[in-house]
């Protein structure tokens, strides 16, 4: 369970980029965070990757608040989160079964898993025959694949996406989203933002809509408004 | 972490250490440097050391007496000596064991001798103190001047207290070559691994937030620093060690032309101070290269 209490952000620049957000989301749950650029969005998930401390309030992940965290479990902590970039941030001196397989040294994975699970998971994303390809050889959708692969490699309990479908034509969004769905049907917590309307309006999930750091949405099965 | 881990780390941190050419040569260059002046002041003081001990054991007062001193006196005399503080052992030496030793001295121009022996032997009976420490020669042998019956005391203080002082200095100044040079030796490492923190910063923000370690981050660096620091040291040793050896060989050379020298110039054989030069290189090279690493990565570990 994650839950947000009254959680405030101020950048040190001054800007507050997130007011008195409160909100609980339960094991398993698919939401989407919408809002246009700047609305803090990723603010929310930089907060929740202990990226970012809070100004005030809490922010309490499976029982235990993040900001009581010692520095030593934080890794142990970011093991339970399988994380997919705007950016990608695959390593580009690694071909993409090592950039997948690197999220699994890390956590020494014994290799027999390393070798089972890799190829698994790039065929999963449809990769298979890439394996051997580095990152820039591949084209932007591909490489949200490679990510998606590396997030969802060591079974993370929570998926969390920023804009994973941000530059990607339609066909390839509609993809990712499958695998997104695939992983939260077999119990991942998922918890994207986007603001892809198509998307958020097709997948008939929970909405949580930002505007200016504000909640003033959040939806059972809700749809992309548009404040006007 | 396991045994796979590891090989991974240190496979990475060779990597790094052998990979920008320029920084590594120069961070290896300098920890060598500073080590072959660090053996070089090592060799020297660990020799005076030598010297001294040699000296010390050689540290005599010689004690002349007058001509007309009784047997009585010089018993006296002697057991008084020999209860004086830092007094190893009094060595009576008679007239006519002095004459012949100084015949022996004379070798081939003994006879010049020839006709001062028994009442016309013009040479005082004496004693030969033999001092523990150097530092009590000035003592006994002011005491020693004060008993009656002497005539004359003879000693030698300089040498050994200015090697004491020699010794003392060259310690310092020596010391304080080595920090300043282990110092500088450190912060080029520190910036050569820096170059590598940097170049890898965005790999080591994606470890951060895949859930990497600190240690597992630090340890491929630290690898790093202590990889060129082994090689710096290594490469002083193989300076060091053939120049001291060139330089025992040139003395002993010189030994063998100048047979006097021997007693005053030896210096410690190679195998005696080996051991000495491995250890502290190994030590001081391989801390200046994990200092110098482990401060280059600790700034990007803080995300
Ligand atoms: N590191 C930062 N320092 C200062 N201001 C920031 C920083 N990151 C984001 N902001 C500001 O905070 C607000 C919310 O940003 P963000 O959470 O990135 O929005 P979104 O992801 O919804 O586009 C924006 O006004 C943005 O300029
Ligand atoms: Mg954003």
């Amino acid at each position: 369970m994650i839950e947000f209490r009254d959680v405030e952000k101020v950048y040190s620049n001054g800007v507050k980029a997130l007011s008195n957000a409160s909100f609980t989301i339960q094991n398993g749950e698919f939401v989407f965070f919408v809002g246009e650029s700047g609305a803090g969005k990723s603010t929310i998930i930089k907060l929740l990757l202990k990226e970012i401390e809070p100004t005030s309030g809490d922010i309490i992940v499976g029982g235990q608040s993040l900001s009581d965290m010692k520095r030593s479990e934080i890794p142990y902590y970011r093991r339970g989160l399988g994380v997919v970039f705007q950016d990608f941030r695959l390593l580009s001196d690694r071909n993409i079964y090592d950039n997948v397989a690197f999220a699994m040294e890390i956590v020494e994975a014994p290799r027999k898993e390393i070798r089972r699970k890799v190829p698994m998971l790039l065929g999963m994303v449809g990769l298979s025959s890439k394996a051997k390809c580095y990152p820039n050889e591949l084209s932007g959708g591909e490489q949200q694949r490679v990510a998606l692969a590396r997030a969802l490699v060591n079974n993370p309990s929570i998926l969390i996406a920023d804009e994973p479908s941000g530059n990607l034509d339609p066909a390839t969004a509609e993809e990712i989203m499958e695998i997104i769905e695939m992983a939260n049907r077999r119990g991942t917590t998922v918890i994207m933002a986007t603001h892809a309307k198509d998307i958020v309006d097709s997948m008939e999930k929970r909405v949580i809509t930002l505007k200016n750091g504000v909640i003033v949405r959040d939806e059972e099965k809700g749809g992309y408004f548009n404040e006007a | 972490m396991k045994l796979r881990t590891w090989k991974s780390f240190f496979k990475q941190g060779f990597k790094n250490a052998f990979g920008n050419k320029t920084m590594s040569v120069a961070s290896i260059v300098a920890i060598a440097a500073a080590l072959c002046v660090l053996g070089v002041v090592m060799l020297i003081v660990l020799n005076l050391n030598y010297l001294m001990d040699d000296l010390e054991a050689k540290s005599e007062v010689t004690v002349f007496l007058d001509k007309d001193v009784s047997y009585s006196d010089i018993k006296a005399i002697e057991s008084k000596m020999e209860k004086w503080d830092g007094v190893r052992e009094v060595e009576f030496v008679s007239k006519s064991s002095a004459l012949a030793k100084w015949r022996e001295e004379l070798d081939d121009k003994a006879y010049l001798l020839d006709g001062y022996d028994g009442d016309k032997n013009p040479l005082p009976h004496s004693f030969i103190i033999g001092i523990e420490k150097p530092e009590y020669t000035e003592d006994i042998a002011s005491k020693a001047k004060l008993l009656p019956q002497v005539m004359k005391v003879n000693y030698s203080k300089e040498v050994a207290e200015s090697i004491g002082k020699v010794v003392h200095s060259v310690r310092l100044v020596g010391a304080a070559v080595v920090i300043i040079l282990a110092i500088i030796a450190a912060i080029i490492i520190h910036n050569t691994v820096r170059l590598t923190v940097y170049s890898r910063r965005r790999e080591i923000n994606i470890m951060k937030y895949i859930g990497a370690t600190d240690w597992y981050i630090r340890w491929p660096f630290i690898i790093e620093g202590f990889t060129i620091g082994i090689t710096g040291s290594l490469i002083a040793i193989a300076i060091i060690t053939p120049l001291y050896q060139y330089v025992l060989n040139k003395l002993a050379g010189q030994h063998l032309a100048e047979g006097f020298f021997v007693n005053i110039f030896r210096l410690l054989p190679l195998g005696d101070v080996i051991y000495n030069i491995l250890f502290v290189f190994i030590l001081v090279g391989v801390s200046v290269g994990v200092i110098g690493s482990g401060m280059s990565i600790r700034k990007h570990l803080k995300v």
